[in-house]
């Protein structure tokens, strides 16, 4: 009875509800995702390549952790558990702790 | 502090400006072979298509669907049995599914534009109606094994407020286990890179510069450790092979006795039987092979490629196993003679509705039950054959 049709009504709003936000999402390009690192380079990086580094850990959405290097050729993964990794790290740190040190004090 | 704000990459003209310690310009010998972080292309690609297009046509037929078997059971057929509880439970799970995917699909689409509430109530709702979904069918099964195998202790076990307290229960346990769900999405942007400038100075970057995505987020690497394997093992375990090992011990004894017995309709039966096994199994095996291998797998080195393929496949069966929500329905519901019967009357009535201003109501619904008990009376025979079903 009422109740039938009633629920065919609803039912029609749904579907053309979907068929609407369907053609909106049509029109909306995806922006590209955040990538991971899914494996480490091999070989060690030379130090005069590398222009900063970046952390990945496994918290978001990445598998695995990794410093990505990156250098005038683009980013590099590296195993976080290697020696000259943490090296490099601390060397870039320090570089980084000075560079903001003048910074702060040109700015004072 | 302006500074470190501003320039976030650490680039090769701040250490011109700066230091020139290692401005060398020494073109790097290619003694390393470098790994660049992955993007999974093929994966984003194919999602853009089956996110819009497919999904949508899931909706709207999972939709159609189970509005059908909820609206039956609402306005003509009353819950008499514990099958009807359960269909109808199976109905609202797969309804509450099949409405939250295109809100899941929009939101993807457009960088979670409806915040984080909508993010943690949608997958969490996501999860809570996959478990309800699949463990319902499991008491489906039992359900049928009951009457059918346990007959004679078929009246005992199959009374009304028993079958709510078990529904009770499957949607307590869903939502248990979608604990986890609630409380660790969360909408973030993927910039996993930090960079640190100073060591009491963290600064998070936003070198690749990317969309918000709801996804798990951890406090600590080992609760990410812990909760990424343990969310999809419970629900490869419970979401899959539980219902999976009751459905297979059910229905093979259900197939057995069937086949002993007398009665003409039993092909039928143990046709249907079959087919909600085998949809079962086709749907939702793939998936969930293929989210085992990727949970195994997922904190060992893999190449970009390899990794990429792994999710498109991860992609494609998942939709495959989306569409079990919109053949349940079928499968379960309008598979029974009454079913179809109430359906029919659904059908007419609607049309009813759209000749309102035309033709006195009164005199189609007497036509459309006339028409229902003749039905019956032909089928009337398979009255004993449907205790099984529907």
């Amino acid at each position: 009875g009422k109740g039938g049709g009633f629920s065919g009504v609803i039912l029609l709003v749904w579907a053309d509800f979907c068929l609407f936000r369907v053609e909106i999402s049509c029109l909306r390009n995806i922006k590209a995702r955040g990538g991971c690192c899914l494996s480490y380079s091999k070989g060690k990086i030379p130090f005069s390549a590398i222009k900063g580094y970046s952390v990945q850990t496994v918290t978001g959405i990445c598998p695995i952790s990794a410093i990505i290097f990156h250098t005038r050729r683009g980013p590099a993964c590296t195993n976080p558990g290697l020696d000259w990794v943490m090296t490099y790290v601390n060397r870039l740190r320090n570089k980084a702790q000075k560079v903001h040190r003048e910074t702060s004090q040109a700015h004072k | 502090m302006n500074y470190s704000q501003d320039n976030l990459m650490f680039t090769q003209s701040e250490y011109n400006s700066n230091t020139d310690d290692y401005n060398n310009s020494v073109t790097p010998t290619p003694d390393y072979d470098v790994s660049a972080p992955c993007y999974h292309q093929k994966n984003q690609s194919l999602g853009e298509v089956i996110g819009p297009y497919v999904h949508s046509i899931i909706c709207i037929l999972g939709l159609v669907g189970n509005s059908l078997v909820i609206v039956t059971y609402a306005f003509y057929k009353r819950t008499k049995s514990m099958t009807d509880v359960y269909l109808l439970n199976v109905a609202i799970a797969d309804l509450l599914f099949v409405i939250s995917l295109p809100l899941i699909v929009y939101n993807e689409l457009t960088s979670w534009s409806m915040g984080l509430v909508a993010c943690k109530l949608l997958r969490g709702s996501y999860s809570v109606n996959l478990y309800s979904g699949m463990l319902l069918l499991a008491c489906i099964s039992t359900d049928r094994y009951i009457a059918i195998v346990q007959a004679r202790r078929s009246f005992r076990l199959r009374s009304l407020p028993y079958s709510r307290l078990i529904c009770a229960i499957v949607w307590a346990t869903a939502l248990l286990l979608s604990v986890p769900t609630f409380y660790f999405y969360s909408l973030y942007e993927p910039s996993h890179s930090e960079f640190f400038f100073d060591q009491d100075y963290e600064q998070e970057t936003t070198y690749n510069t990317s969309e918000y995505v709801c996804e798990f987020l951890f406090s600590d690497n080992n609760t990410a450790w812990t909760i990424k394997v343990a969310v999809p093992s419970t629900q490869i375990a419970v979401g899959f092979f539980l219902p999976l090992l009751i459905m297979v011990f059910c229905y093979t004894a259900v197939i057995v006795t069937l086949l002993r017995a007398k009665n003409f309709q039993r092909h039928k039966a143990v046709r249907v039987v079959f087919a909600v096994v085998a949809v079962f199994i086709v749907c939702h095996l793939p998936y969930n092979l293929t989210l085992l291998y990727d949970t195994a797998y997922m904190f060992e080195q893999q190449l970009c490629e390899e990794s990429d393929t792994l999710q498109v496949v991860k992609t494609v069966t998942q939709t495959i196993a989306y569409l079990h929500c919109c053949l349940n329905p079928v499968l379960y519901a309008f598979v029974g003679v009454k079913f179809r019967n109430h359906f029919r009357r659904i059908v007419q009535d609607l049309w009813c509705l759209g000749k309102k201003y035309i033709a006195p109501r009164r005199f189609s619904r007497v036509t459309s039950e006339m028409y229902v008990s003749t039905r019956r009376s032909v089928d009337g025979s398979s009255d004993n054959g449907s205790s099984f079903t529907m």
